[in-house]
C-alpha cells in the first residue's frame, strides 16, 4: 500500500483489512425490479455478519435493479456495499458518470468487472459495449481517485473516495496466466481481490503460492471466494456448466453421500471447513461468501465459522 | 475477405414479390469465395424465386447476372445499363452490404434489396467454414498480441487477458465453436518467447479510428484528382 | 461427326489409347458411346479410321490396351473385346450406313494385293471418288488375314464383314488375277493413273541347314494357307515349329488342332525375348505346346527321306549390343528332338513377281520405296503395307493404307509426290501414381476361353464375345481420359479453392485461377457442381447443356400434356444394370408415363441448381437414382451428393416445393427392376392437388 498518509476511501472494509482482521464479505443480489422491500429483507439478513456486502451488476446479464441504486439502499440501511460495476453495459462515459454518482451517494467500495457475456442472460439479443475491460476500468477509476483526472485527462471536480476491488479466477485457463492477470489488476489499481468460488483447494493453494512468490499478497488484500453447495445436483451442474468452476469429484461425492434431506447441511459444513482451511493459507486476508439466494444462512455460516462478531473500527 | 451468408429465402421473396422484372446480381469477389453470392447462388436463388412466386400466381421475370466486383464504378456500370435497357424494376444483389449501398447510390428510382447478410471479415477455416479474424478497428494492436486480434476474436473484445470464462482453450460463450483467443495469444507469445509482454497493461483503446469516430474514408492523396 | 467431346485440343493432344493406335482410333469416344448404349454411334467412330474393326476386334494386338491409363489404377480396359462387341451388335446398321462416293473424280488406281493395307487404300480412294481396281492373285480377298490367320482366332465371316463393307464403296475386284502372269505390269500401268503395290510378305523364309528338303518339312505360310483353304497338311505324330514369333505360335496351335499328339516350338530367343505376344504364348502352352528356348537349328535329321528329328545347338545371344539380329552359338552344347514333321516359321519375305518384268527397282529381294512419299522408283507407282514396312500388325498395315491413299490422291490431283511427315503425336501423358492411388478399383471383365482340351479338337473360335451386360460393365471402367473439368473463363474464377477442396483425386489446383490438368482429371464433375462462380464446365456431359435440353423438352405444350405427377429422374449412367433405360425416350413415352429420364455419368455431378431447376420447368417430383450403395465410380462423390441433396431439400422447403419432392435412391439389385419400382412409388405417393395448393398458400403467407 503506497498510500501511507491514510485510507483510499476509509470504507469499513478497508479499515477492517488494514487493521489486520480476517475480513468477511458476502453477496447481496438486487431484485429483478424495483422491489425495495425484498432488498431490505436481504440486507437485514446479513447486517452485522459481514464487513461489506457485494451488490452485483446485472449478474449473468440478467436485468436487475442497478447496482448503484441497490448499493445506495444498502448504505441507507447500514450495510456497507461493495458496488460491482461491469464494462459490458456502459462505455467509459457512462462508467465515470456512474462512479461519480456512486461516490456522491456514499458508496466507498467498488468491484471492477468485465461482466458475464450477454448470451447467458435474458437479453442475448442485446448489443454489448466492452469499451473497456475490467483492468482498464480499474486503471481509470484509480486515476480519477488518485490523480483527479477522467480518462480523457480532464480534471475531476471534487475527488472520489473509492476502495477498489477486482475479481480473480484461479480456476480458469490458462492457469499460468492467472497470477499474471492478478498482478496486472493490482498494478492497474486493485486494493483488494475477491476470488471465484473455490472448491479445488489444492489448485487454489498453488495459485496463492505463485501470488505470494510475486509478493502480490503484500500489495493487495486477497479474499477467498466461497459458495456453499445446496445439493450434490447443484454441485454437479456447476462443475459441468459453469466455465471457470471446477468441483472435485470427491466434493460432489461427499455431498451426495449425506443423508436424505441433509445435503444442504453437509454443504454448509463443508463450507465452514473451507473457511478454516483458507484462513491457514498464507496471503489470505478474508473470505467472500457467495451464498447465492441463500442470504438467510449467512448469519449461521458466519456464526459457526467463528467469524462473529465482526470488528467495529472507528473511522 | 468479407464474409456473408445467404439471406433466408422468404425474406428475399417478400422484398420482391410485387415487382415485375427483377435482376438478381452476384458479385465475383468475396461472396463468391465464401459461397454466398457468386453466379451459382444467383442461378439458384433466381430459380427458387421463379418457382416460389409462380406458386403464388405471380410470374415475374427474374433475370440473372454477376459482375467481378460490386464495389467499383467500372464494374457496376453494366448493371446500371441493364437495369435501364431491360426495364428492370427491382434489383436483388448478392454482394456484401458494400455492394448493396454502392448500387443504391447509383440506381436512381429502382430499388435494390440485399440477398445476403454480411457478417464479418474472415478467412477460410476449413472446407465450408469461415472464421472472423479482424474487426476493422482502424488501429491494429496485434503487434502486442502475437499477431492475433483479441478485438475480433474475443467475445468481449478484452485487451488484457482472458476473462474467467476461458476453459480448456475454449470460450464459454460457445465452447464448441469458439477458441479462447487469449489462450491462443498466450500460447503464441510463449512460442515467441515474449510471454513477459503480457504483463504490460494495454490502455483503454481509442475507438475513433473505428466507426465510433464517424463514417470513415480512406484517402490516397497522390492518386486523387486535384480539386 | 458430332462427338460428345473433342480431344483435349482437337487433333493435337490424344488420350494415350488413341495415341498408341497406329490409326489413332478415337477409343475413348467409342467406349463412351458403348456406355450410353449407343453401339451404332460407336461403330461410326470405329469406321472413321479403321475399315477392319471386325478383324481388329478379334486379332488386334491392341496397343491401345497396353497404353490404357487405367493400368495405373488396376488393369487396362478390355478395348479389343469392346470393339468386337460393337461390330457384333451393329451388323444391320453397318450395312445400312454403307455409301458410295458422292462424286466421281478423274483418275484410276490399280492396287496389287488385297491385304489390310491394300484394301484400306482402296476404300479411301474409292470414297474420294477415284476408280479403284484391286488385283488379287488368290481367289479370296484379305491377304494374310484370309490365308495366314487360323480360323480359331479370326473366323472367316468376321473378315467377310469388313471386306464386304469395303467393297460396298464401289471397288472393282479382280481375284485370281496375278499381276506379272495374268496381266503384265505394263498393262496395269497403261490402264491406270497410279499403281499401288500392297503385296505384303507372303512367302516364308527357309533355313540354310541340312535336311530342309526332307519329306515332312513345311514352310509356315503355305502350311497356314492350306489350313485356311480347307486342306489338312499331313503331319506325323510329333511336330516341331521353328520360330518364336506370332506366326510360329499360330502354326504350332494349328498343328495341334490337326491332331498332332506332340507339338514343340523352338526358337533362338529366351522366353522373355520371344517376339510373340505373351498372351499367345500363354494360350499355346495351355494347349500343351512345349517351347524350347535358346536353341538354334543345326540340321534336320531324316530317315529314308522322311524327317526323324532335328538337331540344335545352344544359342547364347540373339541380338548384339545395338539390338541388331546377330546370333551367337555354343556348338559344344547340342540337343536333338525326335519329331516327324518340322515347320519353318522364321520370317517372311515379299513375292515381287508382279514387278519382275517392270522397271520398278527391286534390291536384294526388297522393293525400293521411299517411306515418307511411299513412292517406288517409278513415277506413279507406290507401295504400302508390309512390303514397304517389313513385318507388322494388321492395324499398322491399315495405317499405311491410309497414307498411301493420301499420297496417291495428291499425285492424281497434282502429279506431284507428297511427303507425309511422321505425325508428332502428343498424348495427355501417364496417369500420375498419386492420382491413381485415390481412384477406386474395378475388376476387368474377362471372358473364359474354351477349355484347352476342347479347343485343340478343331478350328472353332475359342473366345466368346462380350454379352451386352459385360460390355456395358467394361465400358464403364473407361476413365474417359481428358473429358473432364475445365475453367470456361478465367475472368469468372475467384480462385476460391472450392474445386481444390472437393476434388477427391487431389487434381484441381489454383494458379491464380482454377486449373484441372487434363492429364490427372478423373472427370467426376464434383468441382463443377460446387463451383460458386458456375465457371467450371465438363467436356463430357455438361450439366448446363442438360438443363437447356430439359428446358427444350418441357417447353410449351409438351409440359401441359404430360401425365401428372410428372417425375424427372436423374439416373446414374455408371449403374451397369440400366441397359433398358439407355434407349432414348420418345416424346409420347414421356407424356404417357409422366417420367423423364436423364442419364448422367455419375449423379454426383448434379449441382444444387440441377436439383432445383426441374421444378421450375414443370416437374412435380425429382428422383436422383444413384448406383448401388458404395458402388460409385468416383471416390467421395456419394457423400458430397448426399450433403448437396440435403441442402437442396432445405431450399425446396423454403421455396414452397417441399423437400419430399426431391428424393435420392440407391439402385437395389438390378436397375431394370429397381428404378421402375421407384418411379411407380413416386407417382402413386404424390400428394393430391389440394395439399399442394395448401402448401403453396402456407409458403406464400409465411413472412
Amino acid at each position: 500500500m503506497s498510500d501511507n498518509n491514510g485510507f483510499k476511501s476509509g470504507s469499513n472494509l478497508e479499515r477492517v483489512l488494514r487493521a489486520g482482521h480476517f475480513a468477511v464479505t458476502c453477496e447481496c443480489g438486487p431484485p429483478k425490479g424495483a422491489d425495495v422491500e425484498h432488498l431490505e429483507k436481504k440486507i437485514n439478513l446479513v447486517k452485522g455478519c459481514v464487513d461489506a456486502a457485494n451488490v452485483t451488476d446485472n449478474q449473468t446479464a440478467v436485468v436487475r435493479m442497478s447496482s448503484i441504486g441497490a448499493s445506495a439502499i444498502l448504505v441507507r440501511n447500514g450495510v456497507e456495499p461493495v458496488m460491482q460495476m461491469v464494462t459490458r453495459d456502459r462505455n467509459r462515459i457512462a462508467a465515470q458518470s456512474d462512479i461519480f454518482g456512486a461516490s456522491a451517494l456514499g458508496i466507498r467500495n467498488m468491484l471492477c468487472l468485465t461482466g458475464d457475456h450477454q448470451t447467458f442472460g435474458n437479453h442475448p439479443m442485446a448489443k454489448n459495449v466492452f469499451d473497456l475491460d475490467s483492468i482498464q476500468l480499474l486503471d481509470m477509476v484509480r486515476i480519477i481517485r488518485d490523480e483527479g483526472k477522467v480518462n480523457s485527462g480532464d480534471p475531476v471536480e471534487g475527488g472520489i473516495k473509492m476502495f477498489l476491488g477486482a475479481a480473480a479466477n484461479p480456476f480458469a485457463d490458462p492457469f499460468e496466466f492467472r497470477v499474471i492477470r492478478l498482478a496486472k489488476k493490482i498494478s492497474a489499481g486493485a486494493d483488494f481481490v475477491q476470488t471465484q468460488c473455490i472448491y479445488d483447494m489444492d489448485r487454489f493453494r498453488q495459485f496463492m503460492k505463485m501470488a505470494c512468490d510475486m509478493g502480490l499478497d503484500k500489495k493487495c488484500f486477497i479474499l477467498a471466494g466461497l459458495t456453499p453447495l445446496k445439493s450434490a445436483g447443484m454441485a454437479a451442474y456447476m462443475n459441468k456448466n459453469v466455465a471457470g468452476i471446477s468441483i472435485p469429484d470427491s466434493v460432489i461425492q461427499r455431498i451426495r453421500g449425506a443423508q436424505k434431506g441433509k445435503q444442504a447441511e453437509e454443504g454448509i459444513r463443508f463450507l465452514i471447513e473451507q473457511i478454516q482451511e483458507v484462513k491457514e493459507i498464507p496471503g489470505i486476508a478474508g473470505v467472500h461468501i457467495m451464498a447465492i439466494e441463500w442470504e438467510d444462512r449467512v448469519r449461521e455460516i458466519a456464526e459457526r465459522a467463528g467469524l462473529l462478531p465482526r470488528p467495529a473500527i472507528e473511522a | 475477405m468479407i464474409i456473408a451468408d445467404p439471406k433466408p429465402f422468404g425474406q428475399v421473396k417478400e422484398y420482391i414479390k410485387d415487382y415485375k422484372r427483377v435482376l438478381v446480381v452476384g458479385c465475383g469477389t468475396c461472396v463468391t469465395v465464401c459461397l454466398s453470392g457468386g453466379e451459382a447462388e444467383v442461378q439458384l436463388l433466381a430459380s427458387g424465386l421463379r418457382i416460389a412466386l409462380g406458386k403464388n400466381g405471380k410470374n415475374p421475370v427474374i433475370l440473372e447476372g454477376t459482375v467481378q466486383r460490386q464495389c467499383d464504378e467500372e464494374f457496376v456500370v453494366p448493371v446500371l445499363d441493364r437495369v435501364r435497357d431491360e426495364r428492370i424494376d427491382a434489383v436483388v444483389t448478392l454482394a456484401c452490404g458494400v455492394g448493396v449501398n454502392f448500387l443504391a447510390d447509383r440506381l436512381g428510382s429502382v430499388p435494390v434489396f440485399p440477398g445476403v447478410d454480411t457478417t464479418f471479415y474472415g478467412a477460410s477455416a476449413g472446407q465450408g467454414l469461415w472464421a472472423e479474424l479482424c474487426a476493422g478497428c482502424g488501429n491494429c494492436i496485434t503487434a502486442y498480441t502475437g499477431g492475433i486480434c483479441p478485438i475480433a476474436r474475443c467475445s468481449k473484445h478484452l485487451l488484457n487477458g482472458p476473462c474467467g470464462g476461458s476453459e480448456k482453450g475454449r470460450c464459454e460463450v460457445a465452447p464448441n465453436s469458439i477458441d479462447c483467443v487469449w489462450q491462443l495469444i498466450y500460447d503464441r507469445l510463449k512460442k515467441l518467447g515474449r510471454l513477459s509482454e503480457l504483463q504490460n497493461l494495454l490502455p483503454a483503446k481509442d475507438w475513433r479510428t473505428a466507426s465510433d469516430g464517424g463514417v470513415r474514408r480512406s484517402v490516397r492523396e497522390y492518386l486523387q484528382e486535384p480539386k | 461427326m458430332d462427338k460428345e467431346c473433342p480431344q483435349v485440343s482437337a487433333g493435337e493432344i490424344l488420350a494415350t489409347c488413341s495415341a498408341a493406335c497406329p490409326v489413332h482410333t478415337d477409343t475413348r469416344e467409342y467406349v463412351q458411346r458403348i456406355s450410353r448404349g449407343d453401339y451404332e454411334g460407336a461403330l461410326d467412330i470405329l469406321l472413321e479410321v479403321n475399315p477392319f474393326p471386325s478383324v481388329c476386334g478379334r486379332i488386334c494386338h491392341h496397343p491401345c490396351e497396353s497404353e490404357c491409363r487405367r493400368k495405373t489404377i488396376d488393369t487396362a480396359v478390355s478395348l479389343r473385346m469392346l470393339k468386337r462387341f460393337v461390330v457384333e451388335n451393329t451388323r444391320e446398321y453397318r450395312v445400312s450406313r454403307q455409301k458410295k462416293p458422292a462424286e466421281r473424280k478423274q483418275g484410276a488406281v490399280a492396287i496389287v494385293g488385297s491385304g489390310p493395307s491394300g484394301l484400306t487404300a482402296a476404300r479411301d480412294l474409292a470414297l474420294m471418288g477415284y476408280r479403284v481396281s484391286v488385283y488379287e492373285k488368290d481367289t479370296k480377298l484379305g491377304g494374310m488375314l484370309a490365308h495366314a490367320i487360323p480360323r480359331y482366332r479370326l473366323p472367316a465371316d468376321a473378315l467377310m464383314e469388313d471386306i464386304q463393307d469395303i467393297l460396298a464403296t464401289g471397288i472393282e475386284v479382280r481375284t485370281g488375277c496375278e499381276v506379272g502372269r495374268d496381266i503384265t505390269f505394263q498393262e496395269l500401268r497403261k490402264d491406270h493413273d497410279a499403281v499401288l503395290i500392297a503385296v505384303g510378305l507372303a512367302e516364308s523364309h527357309s533355313l540354310p541347314i541340312p535336311g530342309t528338303e526332307s519329306s515332312g518339312v513345311f514352310l509356315g505360310i503355305p502350311f497356314l494357307w492350306d489350313i485356311a483353304n480347307g486342306l489338312r497338311p499331313e503331319l506325323g505324330g510329333r511336330t516341331l515349329v521353328v520360330g518364336g514369333g506370332n506366326v510360329a505360335i499360330d502354326i504350332a496351335r494349328a498343328a495341334k488342332r490337326l491332331g498332332t499328339s506332340k507339338v514343340y516350338m523352338a526358337c533362338l530367343e529366351k522366353r522373355e525375348e520371344m517376339p510373340a505376344w505373351q498372351w499367345e504364348i500363354d494360350e499355346a502352352q495351355e494347349e500343351g505346346i512345349e517351347i524350347l528356348n535358346s536353341w538354334g537349328p543345326k540340321a534336320i535329321l531324316a530317315e529314308n527321306g522322311n524327317v526323324s528329328g532335328i538337331e540344335f545347338r545352344r544359342c547364347t545371344r540373339v541380338f548384339d549390343e545395338e539390338h541388331r539380329f546377330s546370333p551367337l552359338y555354343d556348338d559344344s552344347e547340342t540337343t536333338q528332338v525326335d519329331v516327324d514333321s518340322v515347320i519353318l516359321a522364321i520370317g517372311q519375305k515379299a513375292c515381287l513377281d508382279c514387278v519382275s518384268e517392270s522397271p520398278v527397282t527391286v534390291d536384294r529381294g526388297r522393293l525400293q520405296c521411299d517411306r515418307s512419299s511411299m513412292a517406288t522408283s517409278e513415277r506413279g507407282v507406290f507401295a504400302c503395307g508390309e512390303v514397304m514396312t517389313g513385318p507388322g500388325s494388321a492395324i499398322q498395315a491399315v495405317a499405311t493404307g491410309h497414307d498411301a491413299a493420301r499420297v496417291i490422291a495428291h499425285f492424281l490431283q497434282t502429279g506431284e509426290t507428297l511427303k507425309i511427315a511422321p505425325r508428332a503425336v502428343q498424348t495427355i501423358g501417364d496417369l500420375p501414381a498419386e492420382t491413381a492411388a485415390r481412384a477406386k478399383r474395378f475388376e476387368r471383365v474377362e471372358v473364359s476361353l474354351t477349355d484347352p482340351a476342347v479347343r485343340i479338337g478343331d478350328f472353332s473360335p475359342i473366345e466368346p464375345g462380350f454379352s451386352e451386360m459385360e460390355a456395358l460393365k467394361e465400358s464403364r471402367r473407361c476413365l474417359a481420359c481428358a473429358t473432364g473439368a475445365y475453367l470456361e473463363s478465367e475472368a469468372v474464377c475467384a480462385g476460391c479453392l472450392t474445386c481444390v477442396r472437393v476434388c477427391p483425386f487431389g487434381v484441381a489446383k489454383v494458379d491464380r485461377t482454377a486449373v484441372m490438368p487434363a492429364q490427372q482429371c478423373q472427370t467426376c464433375g464434383l468441382c463443377a457442381a460446387e463451383c460458386p462462380a458456375a465457371g467450371i464446365a465438363l467436356s463430357r456431359f455438361a450439366t448446363n447443356k442438360m438443363r437447356e435440353k430439359l428446358r427444350e423438352m418441357l417447353a410449351g405444350t409438351v409440359a401441359e400434356k404430360i401425365s401428372r405427377p410428372f417425375v424427372v429422374s436423374y439416373c446414374c449412367l455408371n449403374e451397369t444394370t440400366s441397359r433398358e433405360f439407355l434407349r432414348e425416350q420418345t416424346e409420347a413415352e414421356i407424356r404417357e408415363t409422366g417420367i423423364l429420364r436423364v442419364m448422367v455419368p455419375c449423379v454426383g455431378r448434379l449441382s444444387a441448381l440441377d436439383l432445383v431447376s426441374p421444378f421450375e420447368l414443370g416437374a412435380d417430383k425429382l428422383a436422383v437414382l444413384a448406383c448401388k450403395e458404395e458402388g460409385c465410380f468416383y471416390t467421395g462423390a456419394e457423400g458430397l451428393l448426399r450433403r448437396r441433396i440435403a441442402r437442396a431439400k432445405k431450399f425446396l422447403d423454403e421455396i414452397g416445393v417441399g423437400q419430399e419432392s426431391l428424393q435420392l435412391f440407391n439402385t437395389e439389385g438390378s436397375a431394370e427392376q429397381s428404378w421402375p419400382r421407384i418411379w411407380a412409388q413416386l407417382r402413386s405417393a404424390a400428394p393430391d392437388d389440394e395439399v399442394i395448393a395448401a402448401q403453396a398458400a402456407a409458403g406464400g403467407d409465411s413472412r
